[in-house]
């Protein structure tokens, strides 16, 4: 599988993260879908979205809201995509459409079969196998505004990712707790840093923590 | 949090130092140049204070833009503020009931201005020249002018006039507030203030003239005053009244008055003194009936025009939104039910603007000669063929605008590819106005018959259909993308004439990006990418109906209570960006500090449900 987290910022900020992306994929132009956490002012993110593609020669894109009723000839040409990525927004928002729209099961099996799945902040925790990280600290945590009570994600890797880490102590504290009850890592990206994942390999860009059973450091 | 903090502070500084100036309400004080005309076309009322008021909504944008408040001024309530609306607007008539039957009032708490109730052209009054109907239920406030222009206030639910119909039909003055009549009683229901808000709101932001809302009072009862404001709040009613009535002197009064405030506001800047301002007059009318109805008909505005001129402003702004709608489709056989009579359709407001201007005609013919010609003799006149002309210009303009491209383009387009644009059109016209099988029925408030397809769907999809797949997609898809959920399969049975028509879509609409291509010496996916990012915001999947805006405003008076003012004022502004459909001016809705709230996450799930709908 080959899979990139942003940690979350502008698209400006994520510049190695996108350019490792469209290398993945292994083509020089790829196609690359872009699904909003929400739809509501998401025209406006995908007109950055596609204005900072653009910069690295992308010249495909195609804009794909899960949260509303979309017809089956998009969605078969979402699943074509070299690269699907996945925005930021309210993760639980995001979770419940994927599921109910069921987008939720076809990519999990687009990543399986070799496409490209990136993921900023909401789209990143979706990935995987539970979005707790959506619900702490209190002090900066999505609302469950739509009352989801399922928080399983794709379950596409084996650790938890926390966007938008600041290196200070309250966070840490609060992510150190949040170790304890995890069996796997909880990786922790400030913006514009991130995980990639590239079959068995993992790889970090920028400032990544890792907090696992209590403790943390640094990845590089 | 930063902004809410900002605000607090904002508020706190305002109640303790008196930071803002509110001094320009007092321009509004019931004088207005309209009494100078001389022409009988207002009933003068003294007003009183009217007690148990509070502030159920303020548009703080509408007051900067009046230069009624200060630029800088926060969008909070303070109290200087809260105080002068009350005593401004917050007021009744003593009508004429009130004087006959001697109805107490303290002196003190009459106000020292006059008010006008105008008269105007109504079809539904007995009296079809309207020397008795017009303002039945509002008064003008007065005319506030400064250098941002002059702009006409006007409150509705002030009480009950001798012009409204209830008065002449049943030949008697009614008592502000009597339960016994409903329309008629002078008084305006809380919900009609707020949806007009949000609605007039929405339809300013998108380019479309329109009264605006300046205030809402709420009173015991869910009763309201709606203030609104225009730069001119001048209906061809006022004008056809001394029409119908052979009153030449009045007719020609109103008419300089308002080319007067045209000019003064700055609209027509190349407007000729003497009486060649009078064939400017009619050249400009009939420009703004015939872009008007073009773009009601493309932005599927229901407006129930009608030949007595009422329902709609001399400078094509809307009014008055009672029976006022937006489609979600175009569905062309709607007409709204006014118990006597059934309203116009969509399709046939054209026609009725049409002869708005063939009565402008008649007006200004009748001014220059003193004779009053028949109507019929108008119907060739050079202003209806003037009239077809920009409509169908506006149409075409309207259509590439909605594909997505940007004005130069537009302009390339209609002055090099005419006949395409035009090819274009009609094609597109044969999907936009294919009905249902099902035949007319009857809805809350009418009669309708269904429309199929949704073309923001086609247009908003297309480009990147085109972008991925660099070629035409297949018949089926077509149809799928459009298809509403109007559109049964027996909709949908073998059509061949219908299969053509969707490859000639594609064709001609490929043909246009290649057209724009060529001249722009870009590659055309390059283009195609642009109309992909700027139809995604033109045709957003989201867009408010009339029927969504009444769902809206019973969800917004659920919670009323709990919302304060500034609550209030920042769901509108968070409602009125989330349906900005220009992608030239959209910004993100960060730049709004405002919170998604339960209420707006409640309104776009209104807007969505019934985006296809009436």
């Amino acid at each position: 599988m080959k899979l990139v987290f942003h940690g979350g910022g502008y698209d400006r900020d994520n510049r190695e993260l996108n350019l490792k992306a469209i290398e993945l994929s292994g083509e020089k132009k790829p196609v690359i879908a872009y699904i909003p956490a929400q739809s509501y002012d998401s025209e406006v993110d995908f007109r950055d979205f596609v204005k900072e593609h653009q910069k690295y020669g992308l010249r495909q894109f195609l804009y794909f809201p899960i949260d509303y009723p979309f017809d089956n000839t998009l969605k078969r040409e979402l699943l074509k995509a070299d690269i699907i990525h996945l925005s930021g927004g309210n993760t639980f928002h995001f979770l419940k459409y994927l599921k109910e729209h069921k987008v939720f099961n076809d990519l999990k099996n687009f990543a399986k079969k070799g496409g490209i799945l990136t993921g900023l902040s909401a789209g990143a925790i979706v990935m995987t196998p539970r979005i707790s990280a959506a619900t702490y600290p209190d002090f900066d945590c999505d609302e469950n505004e739509v009352g989801l009570l399922n928080f399983t994600g794709m379950g596409l890797v084996k650790f938890e990712f926390f966007p938008h880490y600041s290196n200070s102590r309250r966070y840490d504290d609060e992510l150190k707790k949040q170790s304890l009850k995890l069996k796997y890592p909880l990786y922790a990206a400030p913006d514009g840093a991130g995980v990639i994942v590239e079959e068995d390999k993992i790889k970090f860009v920028g400032k990544v923590a890792c907090f696992f059973q209590g403790k943390k450091m640094f990845m590089n | 949090m930063i902004y809410r903090m900002t605000q607090l502070k904002l508020r706190r500084a305002s109640q303790s130092d008196g930071l803002y100036d509110y001094s320009q309400f007092n321009k509004i004080d019931g004088e207005h140049p309209l009494r100078e005309t001389n022409c009988d076309c207002f009933v003068d009322y003294r007003a009183r204070h009217r007690k148990g008021a509070k502030i159920a909504a303020f548009n703080f944008g509408l007051a900067r833009d009046m230069g009624l408040i200060a630029e800088d001024h926060p969008n909070v309530l303070t109290p200087e503020l809260e105080k002068i609306l009350l005593d401004k607007f917050s007021l009744v008539i003593i009508n004429e009931y009130d004087i006959l039957n001697k109805v107490h009032i303290d002196e003190s708490e009459i106000l020292p201005g006059k008010y006008m109730a105008t008269k105007y052209l109504q079809l539904q009054h007995p009296n079809k020249q309207g020397k008795t109907s017009g303002d039945g239920r509002s008064i003008w406030n007065g005319c506030f002018k400064n250098r941002k222009g002059h702009w006409d206030v006007s409150s509705r639910g002030t009480g009950a006039t001798r012009l409204s119909p209830a008065t002449s039909i049943h030949n008697k003055f009614w008592k502000t507030g009597d339960p016994n009549i409903s329309y008629g009683c002078g008084y305006c229901e809380l919900d009609e203030g707020i949806s007009t808000l949000f609605f007039s709101e929405v339809l300013h932001k998108n380019g479309l003239p329109t009264e605006r809302v300046l205030l809402v009072l709420e009173y015991p009862k869910k009763i309201s005053i709606v203030v609104r404001a225009h730069q001119n709040l001048i209906r061809p009613s006022h004008l056809f009244s001394h029409l119908k009535q052979g009153n030449v002197h009045a007719l020609k009064s109103m008419l300089d008055y308002y080319i007067e405030r045209q000019v003064l506001n700055k609209v027509w800047k190349d407007c000729p003194k003497g009486k060649n301002k009078y064939k400017y007059f009619l050249t400009k009318q009939t420009e703004i009936f015939a872009k008007m109805a073009a773009n009601f008909e493309d932005e599927y505005i229901f407006c129930w025009l009608d030949w007595d001129g009422d329902n709609i402003l001399m400078d094509g702004g809307i009014i008055d939104y009672g029976s006022v709608r937006q489609f979600g489709l175009f569905h062309a056989e709607y007409r709204y039910d006014d118990v006597q009579r059934y309203s116009t359709t969509i399709v046939e407001q054209k026609h009725k603007a049409k002869y708005i201007v063939q009565t402008f005609a008649q007006i200004v013919e009748f001014i220059q000669t003193g004779k009053k010609k028949n109507i019929k003799l108008f119907s060739e006149h050079w202003s209806q063929q003037h009239f077809d002309l920009i409509f169908q210009n506006v149409k075409d303009r309207n259509l590439v605008k909605k594909i997505g491209f940007k004005d130069q383009d537009i302009d390339f387009l209609l002055k090099n590819k005419k006949s395409l644009v035009k090819e274009f059109r009609k094609t597109f016209t044969y999907f936009e106005r294919m009905r249902s099988k099902r035949e007319v029925y009857q809805v809350a408030d009418g009669i309708t018959r269904d429309a199929l397809f949704c073309m923001r769907d086609i247009l908003r999809e297309l480009p990147q259909m085109y972008l991925l797949r660099d070629n035409v997609i297949e018949r089926k898809e077509f149809i799928d993308i459009m298809r509403s959920s109007y559109c049964k399969d027996k909709d949908l049975q073998q059509n061949h004439y219908r299969d053509r028509m969707v490859d000639q879509f594609q064709q001609q609409y490929l043909a246009i990006i290649q057209a724009v291509a060529r001249k722009r010496k870009m590659r055309k996916f390059e283009v195609v990418l642009e109309l992909t990012m700027r139809a995604s915001i033109i045709n957003k999947f989201d867009r408010v109906t009339g029927d969504s805006i009444t769902l809206i405003t019973d969800r917004i008076l659920r919670d009323f209570k709990k919302l304060d003012n500034d609550e209030i004022y920042r769901i509108l502004m968070d409602f009125v960006e989330y349906q900005n459909h220009n992608p030239d001016t959209k910004i993100h809705m960060d730049e709004l500090h405002v919170k998604k709230s339960p209420i707006i996450r409640s309104m776009i799930s209104i807007v969505r449900e019934n985006r296809e709908g009436l």
